[in-house]
């Protein structure tokens, strides 16, 4: 979600740049502008003054900017919070299956998460973190795998293992992982 | 690997979401032998500091310009720079250096902003297979080089390894300093060719391996 809100949006920043530096360029290298276009060639400044004040005595010229520019504030501002906050799920639903439910704190299923995984044979360290909603909560999980093991392997009891019990104690239907795997920073030495 | 595993043959196979399943943590060996078959897309970065730089930027320039406009409305004078910026803006050319410079800027800055966003980026992760259809897995780039490093280090005769790792290829430069240059490098594309197996990796690079005498001085 914010992944795409976060491309969408440089994407525009982008297009909004490209546009204006490429059209002043392409004017200022000699290209012919069209007619309705701000700049009718080369030795045109980029905007007069009475390109400026054309509508500054329009009623409506104000309030439109200061309304635009205040929306453009506020985008940024939300932008830049959905950014910087580092979603993590505080807790998540367990079905208990009789019409109630009971609450599970998201950290204490990192941990388990987290240290199951490090149990795990060839896995040196291993770090869990929740996402998503607290019913249908996500796992991205970062493993350091030591130098012997395959790394497929490694990931086959993870899943088999760590994930599968964690969605099966949590009583979750579904329980969607993301991985990564690293590897301990070890010399190059013979084993055998 | 719940997919059916009969039909290599065709070339696309739609993308099964799986929801009703929960028990097939009982299936499966270790992870199959090469299976080909599902394409596991690319990691897709989330551009958080693009993001986040490019919205410091547009909240400063934009406010600014709030703050400043909202003053000049309540009968307070300009800031200075902002009359400054007008002047400038009415005086220079289009053909003026400073102009065009700060226009090619400008345009390259939006051309890499738009790489950016339609770019995964994440190039270091390798997309593995799935062991279990919601499970998403990458290896680092580094964590396979590291791996084929030691492997290749086991076989007999090798002395020393480096590995280079690309997206789509591995180069394996091994030295050896006793038995048949032959034997080692036949050892070894059996060897790396099992370990880049076992890494279940959704595209497997593919292997080049070189084996030579550790020369005296090159």
């Amino acid at each position: 979600m914010l992944r795409t809100v976060n491309r969408v949006l440089i994407a525009i920043a982008g297009l909004v740049l490209l546009v204006l530096g490429g059209a002043v360029l392409a004017v200022g290298l000699g290209v012919r502008p069209p007619s309705w276009w701000i700049h009718d060639g080369r030795h045109d400044v980029l905007l007069s003054d009475a390109e400026r004040t054309h509508w500054r005595d329009a009623g409506w010229w104000w309030p439109t900017v200061i309304a635009a520019l205040a929306v453009l504030v506020l985008i940024a501002l939300w932008w830049l919070t959905a950014v910087l906050r580092r979603r993590r799920l505080a807790e998540l639903l367990v079905d208990t299956g009789d019409g109630e439910g009971a609450l599970l704190r998201g950290r204490a299923l990192e941990n388990v998460l987290a240290g199951e995984a490090g149990q795990l044979e060839g896995v040196a360290h291993a770090r869990a973190r929740l996402t998503g909603g607290r019913t249908a909560p996500e796992a991205r999980l970062q493993l350091e795998l030591e130098p012997h093991v395959d790394p497929g392997t490694a990931l086959y009891h993870l899943a088999a293992e760590s994930l599968s019990h964690a969605r099966n104690s949590a009583g979750l239907a579904a329980f969607p992982a993301e991985v990564r795997m690293k590897a301990v920073k070890h010399r190059a030495e013979r084993v055998s | 690997m719940s997919e059916p595993q009969g039909s290599e043959g065709t070339t696309q196979r739609l993308p099964v979401i799986e929801k009703a399943f929960g028990d097939d943590l009982d299936q499966g060996p270790p992870p199959a032998a090469a299976d080909e078959g599902a394409r596991e897309g690319r990691f897709w970065s989330a551009r958080r500091v693009p993001a986040a730089i490019v919205a410091v930027l547009v909240l400063a320039v934009a406010g600014v310009f709030l703050y400043d406009i909202a003053a000049v409305r309540a009968n307070r004078p300009a800031m200075r720079w902002r009359r400054e910026l007008a002047r400038q803006l009415a005086e220079r050319p289009l053909d003026d250096i400073w102009v065009l410079v700060g226009a090619g800027v400008a345009a390259a800055l939006g051309l890499w902003l738009i790489v950016l966003a339609v770019t995964p980026g994440l190039r270091g992760v390798l997309p593995m297979r799935r062991p279990q259809a919601d499970v998403r897995a990458g290896l680092h780039r580094d964590a396979a080089a590291l791996v084929l490093r030691d492997r290749a280090m086991e076989v007999a005769g090798v002395q020393s390894v480096r590995v280079r790792m690309r997206r789509r290829r591995a180069g394996v430069f091994a030295l050896s300093h006793f038995r048949e240059l032959d034997d080692v490098q036949a050892d070894l594309d059996a060897t790396l060719g099992e370990a880049v197996r076992g890494m279940g990796l959704a595209r497997p690079p593919a292997l080049t391996v070189h084996v030579r005498r550790p020369g005296r001085k090159r």
